[in-house]
């Protein structure tokens, strides 16, 4: 990257802060409500940038592995699925099932329920 | 904005002989797709609260209208289940839009309040047994009255779940495999009745004695009514209290109990199972409808797009309960 400093992460993490101290105290409870969704939205971001090409290059492995293809994706795994042409009780189908569910909900909401129980 | 929207209700309750002056009007945290407001009307002699609900009259595919709402309320008022009472209706045509006006009901809705406040704490043992009940009462509604909803059958309905899914040209592998397992399952034997569709903490007004008053009904249908068991069982609406099977606060047991107690039909634990997982994901397709009206350009809302992310965590769900014993 040919980008000075702050970081895009520092920039959403700017504005999340001043959204946090400066703007939601400042807000009707309707609108905080949203003021939320907001701050989680960056979070989000935040975190795809961080670490979202570790959460999806472990997920890419392992779908090389079973489908034993070049040039394997999420996509084309649906569609074996769809098309029954992968053996459904497959423990390896299952396990990647698996790791594919908790690599994208450590970006969308690590404070899921389910993700902290299975993490435990 | 305010001030139409005051002269607007003015006038729909004069035409059922409410007549006074609208004070104190504020809107409500809501759902994603209806605005909720609340008011008081001072007449010579009190002061009332009311609720307005409001739809935008662009309803997504699973929706009814939000007039067909206040006559669905109509009806199961008559067998005595707990909704608020309505007191005017209004069509999309009118100043008022696609919307009704129902009395103001004590308690709370707000799922994180009534889960954390001390004042709901004797409330919650007792819920999940009363909810029980209340599905229990809303599907011995006469459907036959009912002609403004759809009927569909549990695999009609997967169906339509799956090719909404589709529609939206995002696969996901949990998805195809989570279609694949329901088409196989046994959803019940039953006869058609009245399902809520999205009976759960926020669709409910608690108060310190338990359960007041059920209301959006917006995802209502006529089909198996076993689906409004497994969906308040679903993790997702148990708000972080996952240990809690039934909707953050209960036991499957409990619920159960009291379901049995008025039903005529009876139902066990396996079976509910099987509605959580088919709960979970339609959950999960209505989170891809919402985020896709964001997507398409159709609205631009922060909330819509923001819920497009959610979709992940009813797969996190299903993968829990297929493949790890999850409850």
């Amino acid at each position: 990257m040919i980008f000075d400093k702050p970081t895009s992460v520092d920039l959403l993490a700017a504005i999340n802060h001043f959204l946090d101290t400066k703007i939601k105290s400042e807000v009707p409870p309707h609108l905080a409500f949203k003021l939320r969704i907001v701050e989680n939205v960056l979070n989000i971001v935040i975190r795809e940038i961080e670490k979202g090409d570790e959460l999806s290059n472990e997920v890419i492995n392992l779908l090389q592995s079973l489908m034993e293809s070049d040039t394997p994706s999420v996509e084309t795994l649906a569609l074996l699925i769809k098309e029954e042409k992968i053996d459904l009780e497959d423990q390896d189908l299952k396990d990647l099932l698996v790791t594919l569910s908790k690599n994208k909900i450590a970006v969308d909401n690590p404070n899921y329920s389910t993700f902290k129980k299975l993490i435990k | 904005m305010t001030e139409e929207l005051s002269k607007a209700l003015q006038n729909k309750l004069l035409e059922v002989n409410i007549e006074g002056k609208i004070l104190n009007l504020v809107p409500l945290t809501g759902g994603a797709s209806k605005e909720i407001w609340k008011f008081e009307v001072q007449t010579n002699h009190e002061t009332n609260e009311y609720i307005l609900r409001k739809g935008s009259g662009i309803e997504g595919p699973l929706a009814i209208k939000t007039s067909d709402e206040a006559l669905l309320q109509q009806e199961v008022r008559k067998i005595k289940a707990p909704v608020p009472e309505i007191v005017a209706v209004s069509s999309l045509e009118e100043a008022l839009g696609d919307s009704y006006i129902m009395k103001f009901v004590e308690g709370e809705s707000i799922p994180r309040k009534v889960l954390r406040d001390a004042e709901f704490k004797d409330a919650l043992p007792l819920l999940a047994f009363q909810c029980g009940e209340a599905i229990a009462k809303i599907h011995e509604v006469d459907v036959s009255k009912l002609d403004y909803l759809q009927e569909k059958t549990p695999i009609d309905q997967l169906n339509d779940l799956y090719v909404t899914y589709e529609s939206f040209n995002q696969p996901s592998p949990v998805f195809e495999y989570t279609y694949l397992w329901l088409k196989d399952q046994d959803f019940g034997d039953t006869q058609s009745s009245l399902v809520h569709g999205d009976f759960r903490l926020g669709n409910i007004i608690v108060s310190n004695l338990g359960l007041e008053s059920i209301i959006d009904w917006e995802l209502a249908h006529i089909g198996n009514p076993f689906q409004d068991l497994g969906w308040i069982c679903g993790n997702s609406w148990r708000f972080g209290h996952n240990e809690k099977v039934v909707g953050g606060f209960g036991e499957l047991a409990d619920l159960l109990r009291g379901y049995n107690s008025i039903s005529q039909f009876q139902v066990d634990e396996d079976l509910v199972r099987t509605w959580q997982v088919f709960g979970t994901f339609r959950w999960g397709v209505i989170c891809l409808i919402q985020a896709s009206a964001h997507l398409n350009g159709s609205v631009n809302s922060v909330e819509k797009a923001a819920i497009g992310r959610r979709v992940s965590e009813t797969e996190l769900d299903i993968a829990d309960l297929l493949f790890l014993g999850g409850k």
